[in-house]
């Protein structure tokens, strides 16, 4: 149970000083607080047994004052120094979720959901935040409020009251942490009831223009609200356990209370207190409260904290599938490239989605391929990248094979314009130097032409301050796209790989743009896959990838007397790309 | 964003959200009522239990007088008290909770019908994710609203006044003493309200911009690691992390001198208070030891109440944030074009007109200008034209999406207002460029909400578009699951299944907005076939990119900048010998494998 501080000893340790200090008053303030109570006692003894001068009570009321300026500036500093640790916890334990998430490859990605990973980023932080803050107060509460509140009432009035009037106590304990993760087990059903509910309206906004296009909004909504229906369900469940803290609280306090005033009076009448200590025993038994409450909630904190931690750690645990090899070279690849890949596959037990693939680029050379969707042109293109290990046969660089150069180098060479361009809520500028953020306005606007997308962006009212995404503008596929090849422009690769991503461009723009890239790459090589044909007429080399191997090569030329595939497709694509430009005089 | 929905970022002000919440609890009165009478109750019973032990200390303790029956009534009453009071309160806590959640309830699925109602103009400007968050995070904190007015607020006062009650009970004169403790509890809460009110803002403005981050940084990991990023994002998450960290910081410091410290620094000033005015006055005059106890153990709970209310007054502000936010989206008044008129006609035929239509989204730029056409029963007009050229627009105005300024659409006649959405909707099938698939099975996508449609049917449908070949391969068939976003199929494959779904309805017309992107040839044959068969009898419009479909039309309509730069058939015009000619000379010469039209 209690084992997640032992795990989380390493940062304890670290923050030995502060945590120390912390316990440290946090124990003071526990003795002090049984100083209230005493002086209650004592006034009250004055009081019935007619000894209270002025200046007793003075004394007594300065002590009590200063007390409780003493009490709340150490109350102030303890909440610094342990809540203040336990959020530095979390800040640290967010950055190191961060850099690991920096270097897991796409696999660890795509076995993932988005949620799941900000759920563990935030509410499983959250939690180990709480634990290491409010778990260590609730352990360090109950253990030295409620050991010298004990100790007091059993010293200083009597024991045999004590012991009576602490049998209902226990069960407090037994009954707030029973309760409680009834309570937890319950509000992950809620949680999970709500994240459904989340899912449907994510589903619904999105699917908005099917359902008004069939017109089933009423529907919709019917079903939306079966799904709430089922949220509140499970939270009145929730409420059913979190109902009864409160009332079992104060039905066993009450118990307490009434076990010390019916024994207790017996000891006044036998002489053995006085009714001022029995007063001040009533007292005591309310600061136990505290104790026993911080006890229950204890396990409380600590069950959910380590359950958190532990996915955290799992997460952090999780190795890198790629890994540089000791003595890997350092210095970013350059000239030939040759694919010699036996066979890839993405899991053991799948088909291999790459197989008997025999390529070489001369550097400078352009390779374009084509395919229909699932061929593997996505697949052979990001191998360049070393997001999987193939299992036979290798990439390699420069007659090196690609596991001899370290990530970073490789990624230094290669710039890749993905399929599904993504860009970041940050200036179009921003998004275009991405990968070289001191880049100078020229630069920027150079890439921008190349891409071009130069136009496009100033017809903004903030050019290329304008800021994209969610709170920003919205751009057109075909503009996202360009930025993205944009930004790989300006990072200037050694090899460039275009993964499809002149699909959304029109034909016009996209002659344009790989009008200048054959001025920009001149003796760079290039990568180009696309569904169009005409992206990649004009490469050096042309493969057509069928179930993951090559099943035509050449140039455009031989490949079009061969009339195969390629030869089919172009012509096909010619027909309807001059039917579309019917109205594309501009 | 449009500047039509920059309100919608500015929350309602506090008071009329106020009445709005208020308006919410209202259909509930009577069980409201039921639980405050077992919340006073319940609360009555807990407060007479110093009394009791009051009246034990100071007639029968101090004395010495022990009688065993009225005694044995004391404890028994006590006992009861107790007992019945945790029943009492358990009751009204559940019963309060169960009626914020009933109002929660309600205020979510009006939310989400009002959202559901607005026009797709709406939609097509307002990003999702903020309008999801409107629907689910934000009510979630109102929910903590109702929850903690009802639960905590409400309670804490009622039992606050108890309290005093019983010391006035006791003793008025010191009890109006304890008065003065109201004015220093006020202000403490009034400063942590001012205060936390710009913390807690301060906090949750840094947390959604961490989690923004987190969240974007997620998405695109690819991008950043490709670009070598890494070093500098991981440095840049760590000041936004910072950054937040600072603000938490600060609130937790605000809440360590204001929260618990403070109430309790001034709990044992009351504590001076109450045995400086007993030791005074004990000191001329006899005191009541056992009023003096009831009095210790009153201000004992007397506090705790505060420091509950103390602690959710940040929650309660940021929840009246979140709900003037909802209330805002909820007045939000952009409707989708509904129906005019009293008749009722039917759409019978198909037959389609557009009289001189001019549309404008913005009010300033026109997309379209003065189009007129007209497309009778089971022809076929193929759009033609680049992006922006207003292909899309005359698609929404057809389907009602957004409702004409200028000209008319008729449809068998019938001005397309005096139609009811039911009948336009099940009569007009959209099939959309990019099909969006729900999550669910194969069965549910191609039969949606229609329950009464036989299994029989949803496979007739998707036999006649050729998707049964591939469902059928499925290892589950026709239950085959679909996950989000459907991204286990092929887009063809999603095609198909949108076509399926759409002639399951059967509609009289046809919408057609054609995929640019050509998919996997297999599919590519089948989609074919199914869109020639589709077409079939029904009155179809169709932004063409597919030659046979264009080639086929019995109109095309060529349109640039919003305006019909050339119409009529492929052979009509090929005789006005401009752009359509021009392009189809080009053509003929790369032509070779298709045969001439037959029409």
């Amino acid at each position: 149970m209690l084992r997640v501080f032992i795990d989380l000893m390493w940062y304890f340790k670290q923050e030995k000083w502060q945590y120390g200090g912390g316990i440290a008053i946090l124990a003071v303030v526990s003795v002090l607080s049984l100083l209230p109570p005493y002086i209650v006692g004592v006034i009250v003894d004055h009081i019935s047994m007619n000894t209270l001068t002025e200046q007793i009570l003075w004394q007594w009321m300065l002590v009590l004052f200063v007390l409780a300026v003493m009490v709340y500036i150490l109350r102030f500093v303890w909440r610094i120094l342990i809540f203040g640790s336990a959020i530095r916890l979390a800040r640290l334990l967010r950055n190191q979720l961060y850099e690991h998430f920096s270097k897991m490859t796409s696999s660890f990605f795509q076995k993932r959901r988005t949620g799941d990973l900000m759920a563990h980023s935030t509410n499983d932080i959250r939690a180990v935040e709480q634990t290491a803050g409010a778990g260590v107060l609730t352990l360090v509460d109950s253990l030295t409020m409620g050991g010298f509140v004990i100790i007091t009432m059993a010293a200083t009035i009597s024991w045999e009251l004590t012991l009576i009037a602490l049998i209902p106590m226990p069960f407090m304990a037994l009954a707030t942490s029973k309760y409680g993760s009834m309570l937890h087990a319950r509000f992950s059903k809620a949680q999970a009831a709500f994240s459904t509910l989340n899912d449907k309206v994510q589903e619904s906004m999105s699917g908005i223009r099917v359902t008004k296009t069939f017109g089933y909004e009423t529907e919709d909504v019917e079903s939306f609200k079966k799904e709430s229906d089922h949220v509140v369900k499970k939270n009145v469940e929730v409420a059913k356990v979190d109902a009864l803290f409160d009332p079992t609280i104060s039905l066993i306090v009450g118990m307490s209370f009434f076990l010390s005033i019916v024994f207790g009076s017996r000891y006044v009448v036998a002489g053995e207190i006085t009714i001022g200590q029995l007063t001040s025993f009533t007292v005591y038994l309310g600061l136990l409260i505290w104790p026993m409450l911080a006890f229950g909630w204890l396990f409380n904190i600590v069950e959910r904290g380590r359950a958190s931690y532990d996915r955290v750690r799992n997460l952090l645990s999780v190795k890198q599938d790629i890994v540089d090899e000791p003595g890997a070279l350092t210095k970013p690849p350059k000239g030939d490239l040759t694919f010699e890949i036996n066979e890839f596959s993405y899991d053991q037990e799948e088909e291999p989605a790459l197989s008997s693939i025999q390529l070489q680029i001369t550097r400078g050379e352009t390779l374009g391929i084509a395919g229909r969707t699932g061929s593997g042109k996505t697949t052979l293109v990001r191998s360049l990248m070393r997001d999987y290990d193939i299992q036979k046969g290798s990439i390699y660089f420069e007659n090196r094979p690609i596991t001899q150069y370290t990530l970073e180098a490789i990624r230094t060479t290669v710039g890749y314009v993905p399929q599904d361009h993504f860009l970041f809520s940050a200036t179009i500028a921003d998004n275009i130097s991405f990968a070289k953020p001191d880049a100078s306005y020229y630069e920027i606007i150079q890439a921008a032409e190349l891409a071009a997308i130069h136009e496009d962006i100033l017809q903004f009212e903030e050019g290329y301050e304008t800021m994209v995404g969610e709170r920003g503008v919205t751009l057109s596929g075909g503009q996202k796209q360009r930025i993205s090849i944009a930004r790989a422009i300006l990072k200037d690769p050694e090899i460039l790989v275009l993964d499809d991503s002149l699909s959304a461009v029109d034909a016009k723009t996209e002659e344009t743009i790989l009008q200048h890239l054959r001025d920009i790459r001149r003796g760079k090589t290039t990568l180009i896959t696309a569904h169009r044909l005409s992206a990649i007429k004009h490469a050096d080399q042309i493969i057509v990838m069928d179930q993951g191997t090559i099943a035509e090569h050449g140039s455009h030329d031989t490949l079009m007397d061969r009339n195969g595939w390629y030869r089919n497709m172009y012509d096909h694509q010619q027909l309807e790309s001059l039917v579309h430009k019917g109205g594309e005089s501009s | 964003m449009i500047d039509r929905h920059k309100h919608l970022l500015t929350p309602l002000p506090q008071g009329p959200v106020f009445k709005r919440l208020l308006d919410y609890a209202k259909p509930h009165w009577k069980w409201l009522t039921i639980a405050m009478i077992l919340l006073i109750g319940g609360t009555g019973a807990e407060l007479i239990g110093p009394i009791l032990i009051k009246i034990f200390i100071d007639d029968f303790l101090t004395p010495r007088v022990f009688e065993f029956q009225p005694l044995l009534l004391l404890g028994a009453g006590y006992l009861f008290l107790h007992f019945s009071a945790a029943i009492m309160n358990y009751s009204q806590l559940l019963l309060f909770q169960k009626i914020a959640l009933k109002i929660i309830q309600k205020l979510r699925i009006d939310i989400f019908a009002k959202v559901e109602k607005l026009g797709l103009s709406f939609f097509d400007q307002f990003p999702t994710g903020g309008l999801v968050s409107r629907i689910t995070n934000d009510t979630e904190q109102v929910k903590e609203l109702y929850v903690s007015v009802m639960a905590t607020f409400i309670q804490n006062i009622v039992f606050l006044v108890g309290v005093f009650i019983a010391m006035f009970y006791l003793n008025p004169q010191l009890a109006l003493f304890c008065l003065v403790l109201l004015p220093m509890i006020l202000t403490i809460m009034h400063l942590y309200r001012k205060f936390s009110s710009k913390y807690y803002a301060e906090m949750s403005e840094k947390l959604s911009e961490l989690n923004a981050r987190l969240n974007e940084s997620i998405q695109g990991m690819t991008i950043i690691q490709l670009f070598r990023q890494e070093r500098r994002m991981n440095r840049e998450f760590q000041e936004i992390n910072e950054g937040h960290h600072q603000a938490w910081y600060k609130s937790m410091k605000l809440d360590g001198l204001l929260l618990r410290p403070a109430v309790d620094f001034i709990s044992i000033i009351a504590l001076v208070l109450v045995l400086t005015f007993f030791g005074i006055t004990s000191l001329n005059n006899p005191v009541e030891i056992g009023v003096l106890y009831a009095f210790v153990n009153y201000l004992d709970r007397f506090f705790e109440p505060v420091n509950q209310i103390m602690q959710r007054l940040s929650i309660f502000q940021q929840a009246m944030i979140s709900a003037g936010r909802v209330f805002r989206l909820m007045d939000h008044d952009e409707l989708a074009p509904q129906k005019q008129g009293t008749n009722e006609p039917i759409v019978s035929q198909g037959d389609i007109e557009f009289r001189n239509v001019t549309f404008s989204y913005d009010g300033k730029q026109d997309v379209l200008k003065n189009i007129s056409f007209k497309v009778n029963k089971g022809e076929t007009l193929a759009l033609v034209g680049h992006t922006g050229s207003g292909k899309s627009s005359i698609i929404n105005l057809l389907m009602r999406f957004y409702s004409i300024e200028q000209g008319e659409i008729l449809i068998d006649g019938q001005p397309i207002e005096s139609y009811t959405n039911k009948e336009l909707r099940e009569k007009i099938g959209l099939v959309m460029q990019d099909p969006f698939l729900f999550v669910g099975d194969v069965k549910h996508n191609i039969r949606l909400f229609d329950d009464t449609m036989t299994e029989a049917k949803v496979k007739e449908a998707a036999e006649f578009v050729h998707a049964d070949s591939f469902i059928s391969k499925l290892p589950k068939g026709y239950d085959h699951p679909v996950g989000e976003r459907g991204s286990t199929f092929s887009s063809g494959q999603r095609q198909l299944l949108s076509f399926a779904r759409t002639m399951a309805k059967a509609p009289k017309i046809l919408v057609l907005d054609e995929a640019t992107a050509s998919v996997d040839t297999e599919t590519e044959t089948e989609i074919q076939l199914a869109l020639e068969k589709m077409r079939k009898g029904r009155t179809t419009i169709a932004i063409a990119h597919r030659l046979s479909t264009i080639k086929n039309a019995d109109h095309i309509l060529v349109l640039h900048q919003g305006q019909v730069v050339e119409q009529g058939n492929h052979k009509e015009l090929l005789k006005q010998k401009g752009l359509y000619e021009k392009m189809y000379l080009l053509q003929q010469g790369a032509e070779k494998l298709e045969e001439s039209p037959s029409n």
